[in-house]
């Protein structure tokens, strides 16, 4: 700006006036060269900066700077040769660790110093020709005449690897010394742990692995594993803190992972397996700490958690397997037996829960083995229908409301497990129907919070039955108000008898094949012909028919014996009771109104009872406890026999007045009524699968077999699984019956029959 | 071929017999060039006349007339010939003929005398060569034999049918006619019944090419398994 306004003035900036010669550069290095040996030789204090800065700048200016770096280059090397290398061989038996850091730090301090003065050389000679800067420069033959050259090099490696040996036997080691050489060799890696690398890293690491190969071999001949575990955490915390503290931290991973190698991997398998030690022993005797131990552990390597997990799987097969089995047609206690199962269940959602930090591939294992050795016995649905019906009957003691709550969704979970769950079905409607027509539910609300658990887990096909049930009980407690109001306001006479009537829709209640017969006596039978008028009247276009095997009775019973024990006192006396008793056993009783003594064969004749029912009511009624014995049967056996008589026992006591009479009833199904249910369920099964296969038939109109069976399993896994062969069975009959048939061209794929 | 009820069955050879006089019979007459019964066009009234031979009544050929139509053509009523016959002649029920299924098969034919037939009987033969129409001739032969009455075939028919249809080219016959005896099937349906028929063109003798999936009936899933059983042991 001044510059041009004062066009009069000539500023020129000329060149510099001198020209160099040889002589003159010669001094010039020779200056440099000096000043270079003083700083290498910490003689730094009297050279003066300025100058020396300057006059690196002469020369790199007028071109010198080729031989200003070759000189460098030259009094760098010597200096390291001739003094340093030298220093430090001397002391390779004595303070070589010290020997070579301190050289090491005068070495940076002095190329430091260099660096500066020779500053302008690096940003216009260096970048120029692209070759090292000073320092770098410095670092190279450093790391290639003294670092590596060939002994120091060797035993720069020994000394180290010696170090980190003593301290893992125990020893203490100058940490500082180590860490500086690591430090030293890192940073003469310039942009790259190259050196690092080589130098001592790897040879580091082979030493570790082949140090704790020998280790592990001997923890695990005198250990057991969780103590090996233990040892092993130790070791690794060991490490990563020796690399963390004193090594380059970047060494902490490549270490750890040897250690994992060593230790773990290549003894997974005979860590898990210990006798007396191993899983099994732990999940013997509820080590949950020691197992978690181990999992932390284990979680490390790839396959570890798997070893681990088979094991686990393994031993808990064996105890399900072991809970499951029964000998042949032996009857466990149910109830027993599905308590055992969910305290397994328990025992193991602890374990993985405590030990195993919810782990998804364990949690996955466990519910896979549960379902493996459930469905291994045929009758857990049964079981399981059972154990549910005891805890919904009244008098479940000591529980309250929210305990039983906890218990049955347990045992949804076991449910859940179930491969057969229409069997359960089937067997739950039966105890259902039992517990609603005998009044034996704790509550309805109990009742209803189970059907929606099924509900939430089958959908309304399952439950819509068993709500029809509820439904057909409350709408009879309405007809029967109906009934009692009809009653007296039309003044019919059911003939002394208290009625009362539960309707069922057929369909919703399990019925057996057909509706065994009785002879119902006079009274009771007009009593119902009464409500039967009545409900016709209201309804029509139904039919009723009486089910005897479900209904009760309460009995009016006057017995004329005087007590054993009243010998003393005058005059028979009337001892009246209240029998509670089956409709069944009703109709025996009331034989014994016409006359003294029954033969078996005369009650079989005239009650048409069916044998099965008749010799279960007889044996409740006249085999049973004293108080229970309101019949007595010549001769005195616990079976029933044809030939035998039967009279009322008129010695008969109670403390009760009311006396309910138990029928003698099994625990479970007996055999052949347990054949007769799953013959049911077959049938059902098979009708099944017709549908499945004729719906999904009709809306894909053409299928291959392979995908219509495997299409027709998927629809059916929730209920069962039919297996390959019935299905097919299945397709053969209705191409028999004319719904499919097999394509023309490909036998292999079915068309539907319109 | 007379229903089953008649004869006792047996596994016939087919064999051509011509007894040797009617050769004669057809020599002599060529030596009348004027007249000679191949020759004639077919004529309708011949053909009902002829088919009157052999009806016992207005409508139908029952057993006996089968029996001497049989000896007519001097074919043995076991004869797989028969069965050909039947099926051109697109008979409903074996042992019977109905006028209209005479008429309309022989007419096809164009047969109209036992002559003419006989002179057919090679080339009736050859058609079951014919893949092709070998299945068809198998697949009527179902409907053929079967009681009208069932949907099914009962067992027993079934194995001399298929002894008659199979016995010859199919290797694994025996075996499977002893697996039948064997086995607890007293019916064979429809479905089972045409994919024999497939079973024995399309599977090695050793069973080597069967495949599980391939959606073949149960029963021969379980013939499979029982030849695979035996031979093993």
């Amino acid at each position: 700006m001044s510059l041009k306004a004062k066009s009069n003035t000539k500023m020129r900036i000329r060149a510099f006036p001198m020209t160099m010669d040889e002589k003159y550069v010669s001094n010039i290095w020779a200056l440099l060269k000096n000043a270079i040996q003083e700083i290498q030789k910490k003689n730094n204090s009297g050279l003066s900066f300025e100058e020396l800065y300057r006059n690196a700048y002469t020369m790199v200016l007028h071109k010198h700077g080729e031989r200003l770096y070759t000189g460098l280059r030259e009094v760098v090397t010597e200096h390291l040769v001739d003094k340093i290398r030298v220093d430090v061989l001397e002391s390779l038996n004595n303070n070589f660790l010290q020997t070579l850091n301190s050289a090491w730090n005068d070495h940076q301090t002095s190329m430091v110093m260099i660096r500066d003065i020779l500053m302008y050389m690096d940003r216009v000679y260096v970048q120029q020709n692209n070759v090292e800067n000073v320092y770098n420069l410095g670092l190279i033959l450093y790391r290639d005449l003294v670092v590596r050259h060939g002994c120091i090099r060797d035993h720069l490696r020994q000394t180290l690897l010696d170090m980190v040996a003593r301290e893992r036997r125990g020893e203490v080691v100058d940490r500082g010394a180590v860490k500086n050489a690591c430090q030293m060799l890192m940073v003469l890696g310039i942009d790259s742990r190259a050196v690092y690398e080589e130098d001592f890293e790897l040879p580091f690491l082979e030493q570790s692995a082949e140090f704790y190969r020998l280790e592990s071999q001997k923890f695990l001949a005198e250990n057991s594993a969780s103590v090996y575990i233990k040892k092993v955490e130790a070791r690794i915390n060991e490490e990563a803190e020796r690399a963390t503290h004193y090594l380059d931290k970047s060494t902490e991973e490549p270490i750890v992972r040897v250690l994992e190698a060593e230790l773990i991997c290549k003894h997974m398998k005979t860590i898990v397996e210990m006798e007396n030690s191993g899983v099994v022993h732990m999940l013997k005797n509820n080590k949950t700490d020691d197992l978690g131990c181990m999992y932390k552990l284990f979680i490390r390597v790839q396959e570890g958690l798997k070893t681990m997990c088979e094991c686990v799987s393994g031993y808990l097969r064996e105890q399900g397997k072991a809970l499951v089995t029964e000998e042949e047609g032996g009857n466990k206690n149910a109830i027993q037996y599905i308590q055992d199962l969910l305290d397994l269940k328990d025992r193991f959602d602890h374990f993985l829960h405590e030990s195993f930090n919810d782990d998804r591939l364990f949690k996955q294992t466990i519910s896979g083995d549960f379902e493996y050795f459930l469905n291994l016995n045929n009758k857990s649905p049964e079981y399981l229908s059972l154990f549910i019906d005891d805890k919904l009957k009244k008098g479940v003691k000591g529980m309250s409301e929210q305990e039983v709550e906890v218990v049955l969704d347990k045992a949804m979970v076991l449910f859940r497990f179930l491969q057969e769950k229409d069997v359960f079905e089937r067997y739950y409607k039966q105890h259902l129907a039992k517990r609603l027509l005998l009044n034996k539910s704790v509550s309805d609300d109990s009742e209803k919070n189970m059907i929606s658990k099924l509900k939430t887990e089958c959908g309304c096909q399952f439950t819509s039955k068993l709500e029809g049930m509820f439904k057909d009980m409350t709408v009879s407690n309405t007809t029967m108000e109906e009934f009692k109001n009809h009653i007296q306001t039309s003044g019919t006479s059911l003939h002394g008898v208290d009625l009362n009537v539960r309707v069922l829709t057929t369909g919703f209640w399990p019925t057996q094949s057909a509706t065994p017969k009785c002879n119902v006596p006079t009274q009771p039978r007009n009593a119902f012909e009464a409500f039967r008028r009545f409900y016709l009247g209201k309804h029509s276009g139904r039919q009723l028919t009486l089910q005897p095997s479900l209904g009760s009775a309460d009995l009016n019973a006057s017995f004329y014996a005087p007590k054993k024990q009243d010998s003393g006192s005058s005059g028979p006396q009337v001892r009246k009771h209240i029998l509670q008793v089956s409709s069944y056993q009703m109709v025996i009783l009331m034989l014994f109104n016409t006359r003294e003594n029954c033969s078996y064969e005369e009650i079989a004749q005239e009650t048409d009872i069916p044998t099965r029912d008749l010799i279960r009511a007889l044996q409740s009624l006249a085999c049973g406890k004293p108080t229970q014995r309101v019949l007595s049967k010549e001769p005195k056996s616990k079976e029933i026999e044809p030939n035998d008589a039967f009279t009322v026992n008129d010695h008969f006591t109670s403390k009760l007045h009311r006396v309910k009479i138990q029928t003698v009833a099994a625990k479970g199904e007996s055999e052949p009524e347990r054949k007769e249910t799953r013959s049911r369920v077959d049938e059902d099964r098979k009708h099944e699968i017709e549908a499945a296969i004729v719906r999904i038939m009709k809306s894909r109109k053409r299928r291959s077999h392979n995908l219509l069976v495997a299409e027709v399993t998927e629809q059916l896994k929730s209920r069962f699984l039919p297996s390959p062969v019935v299905i097919k069975k299945r397709i053969e009959n209705l191409i028999e019956r004319e719904y499919l048939a097999r394509t023309p061209d490909d036998r292999k794929v079915y068309t539907y029959v319109a | 071929m007379p229903p089953r009820r008649k004869r006792k069955t047996t596994l016939v050879e087919e064999q051509t017999t011509i007894p040797k006089r009617s050769r004669k019979e057809s020599s002599s007459r060529k030596k009348n060039a004027a007249y000679d019964p191949l020759r004639e066009p077919f004529s309708n009234k011949r053909c009902q006349i002829w088919f009157q031979e052999y009806s016992s009544d207005e409508d139908g050929l029952g057993p006996e007339g089968m029996e001497k139509f049989c000896e007519d053509i001097g074919v043995e009523p076991e004869n797989i010939v028969m069965l050909v016959i039947a099926w051109k002649l697109e008979a409903k029920q074996m042992g019977f003929f109905t006028l209209d299924e005479w008429l309309k098969g022989m007419t096809q034919l164009q047969v109209d005398s036992v002559i003419k037939i006989r002179a057919k009987l090679e080339f009736l033969r050859s058609l079951l060569n014919d893949p092709v129409l070998f299945k068809q001739i198998y697949r009527f032969a179902y409907d053929f034999a079967r009681d009208k009455d069932q949907r099914s075939m009962d067992i027993e028919t079934a194995k001399i049918m298929l002894s008659l249809l199979l016995g010859r080219q199919w290797v694994l016959f025996s075996s499977f006619h002893q697996f039948l005896e064997q086995s607890k099937y007293k019916v064979i349906n429809k479905d089972q019944w045409c994919n024999i028929l497939e079973f024995s063109r399309t599977i090695n003798s050793d069973l080597s090419n069967y495949d599980e999936d391939g959606a073949w009936p149960v029963m021969l899933d379980e013939f499979v398994e029982w030849q695979r059983a035996r031979a093993l042991s």
